[in-house]
C-alpha cells in the first residue's frame, strides 16, 4: 500500500470531535463522513480514511453512536447516528476544543504583537 | 479479499484483535474501497491507477492496524486474560460437560433401572437394539467424547486467534488430565430417599491407576491436540510458500 501523509501529533480526539459534529445533522456512513470531513476542513485535516473507522467502533462501543445496516441503490452500508449520549459528548468536546483553540490564538497573536 | 487486507487481518488477528471486530472492520474498509476505486475511475484514471490511488487514500497497513490495535476495548479476551481462558475456562467448560452427563445417567438409571444400586456393572435389559442399550451407549460415548470436543473447541479458538502455543497446550494439556482423571460413582443407597447419588472426582487416580492415568490422558492429548497442531504446521507452510 502506498504511503499517505498524515499529521498524527495534531490529530488526538480531532477525528472523534469531527465525526460527532457531522453525525449530529444526519446519519452517514463512513465514506460519507471522510468525504464531508474533507470538503468541509478545505483538505487541511488529512487522515489515511480507513482509520476513521476504528475511531466509530470505538464510539459506538462508548454508547455515543449507533449503527445500522441500510441498503442504497444496491449496496449494503453502516450507517452510524448519534446518540443523546454522543451529543453530551460532543458539547463536552466541543468546549474543550473552542477554548485550547481561543487559547492558542491568543497566544499567536500575542507572540505578532 | 486483497492482498493489503490479508496481511491486514493477520496483523490484527495476531496482535490479539477479537475475530469479530477485525471482521467488520475489513469488510467497511472493502466497502470504503470499493467507493473510492469508484471515484477515481470517474475522475478518468484507469482501473489499476484507480485501484493505487484508492489503496494510498485508504492508508497504509500499519497505520489502520495500529488505529484498532491501540484501543483495548478491541482485544479479545484471550488476549486480555489468557490465564482465564486458556486454564480455567476449559476446565469449567469440560466440568459442564460432565454435569450434563451426570444428568443424562442418573435420568437413565431412574427411568431403565429403577432397581439397580448401581447403573454400571448392571446387565441392561433387552437386545443391543434396546432403547435402554442404545440410551446408555450414546452417554457413554458423549462421556467419552466430551474432553475431545472441549479440546476442539480450544483448537479453532486458538486457530481463529492466531494465539501462540503456550496457553492453548496449557489448556489441552490441562483438558488431558481431567478427561483422564475423572472418576465417576454411583449407588441407590448412598440417600436416603432411594433416588441415586452419582458423583465425580478428578485430578486423584488412585496410585495403582497413574499409570492407566497418563495413557488414557496421552490418548486425549493425541485426539485433542492433532486437529490443532495440523494446522499450525499447515499454516506455518501456507506462509513459507
Amino acid at each position: 500500500m502506498a504511503i499517505h501523509e498524515t499529521n498524527p501529533n495534531f490529530m488526538n480526539g480531532v477525528p472523534e470531535l469531527l465525526i460527532l459534529r457531522l453525525l449530529q445533522e444526519r446519519e452517514m456512513y463512513g465514506y460519507e463522513i471522510v468525504q464531508a470531513i474533507h470538503s468541509g476542513s478545505q483538505a487541511v485535516i488529512a487522515v489515511g480514511e480507513g482509520v476513521v473507522y476504528p475511531v466509530l467502533h470505538g464510539l459506538e462501543q462508548d454508547g455515543a453512536l449507533k449503527s445500522r445496516r441500510k441498503t442504497v441503490n444496491g449496496r449494503s452500508r453502516i450507517y452510524y447516528s448519534l446518540t443523546p449520549a454522543g451529543g453530551q459528548r460532543l458539547a463536552a468536546l466541543s468546549s474543550t476544543w473552542s477554548n485550547l483553540a481561543g487559547a492558542i490564538h491568543k497566544m499567536l497573536a500575542g507572540a505578532q504583537a | 479479499m486483497t492482498q493489503p487486507f490479508e496481511e491486514l487481518r493477520e496483523l490484527l488477528l495476531r496482535a490479539g484483535v477479537a475475530p469479530r471486530h477485525v471482521r467488520r472492520y475489513l469488510g467497511e474498509l472493502a466497502d470504503h474501497l470499493a467507493d473510492l476505486r469508484a471515484e477515481e475511475e470517474r475522475a478518468g484514471r484507469s482501473r489499476e491507477e484507480a485501484e493505487a490511488a484508492a489503496l494510498a487514500r485508504l492508508g497504509r497497513v500499519n497505520d489502520l492496524a495500529q488505529a484498532v490495535i491501540k484501543q483495548r476495548q478491541f482485544q479479545s479476551w484471550c488476549a486480555r486474560a489468557p490465564w482465564a481462558m486458556f486454564s480455567l475456562a476449559p476446565l469449567f467448560l469440560l466440568a459442564a460437560a460432565y454435569l450434563v452427563a451426570c444428568v443424562y445417567l442418573w435420568c437413565g438409571w431412574n427411568l431403565f433401572l429403577p432397581a439397580a444400586d448401581t447403573p454400571f456393572g448392571t446387565p441392561l435389559p433387552g437386545s443391543i437394539y434396546s432403547l435402554t442399550n442404545i440410551y446408555f451407549q450414546a452417554g457413554k460415548y458423549y462421556y467419552i467424547c466430551a474432553p475431545v470436543l472441549v479440546g476442539w473447541g480450544i483448537g479453532i479458538v486458538a486457530a481463529r486467534q492466531r494465539l501462540q502455543l503456550v496457553w492453548p497446550t496449557v489448556a489441552l494439556l490441562l483438558i488431558a488430565w481431567m478427561g483422564a482423571s475423572a472418576q465417576i460413582e454411583a449407588s441407590r443407597t448412598a440417600v436416603p430417599a432411594g433416588l441415586g447419588h452419582i458423583s465425580m472426582k478428578f485430578f486423584a487416580p488412585a496410585s495403582l491407576a497413574i499409570s492407566a492415568s497418563l495413557l488414557h490422558a496421552g490418548v486425549i492429548l493425541l485426539f485433542t491436540a492433532l486437529p490443532y497442531f495440523i494446522w499450525r504446521l499447515h499454516s506455518a507452510h501456507a506462509l513459507r510458500g
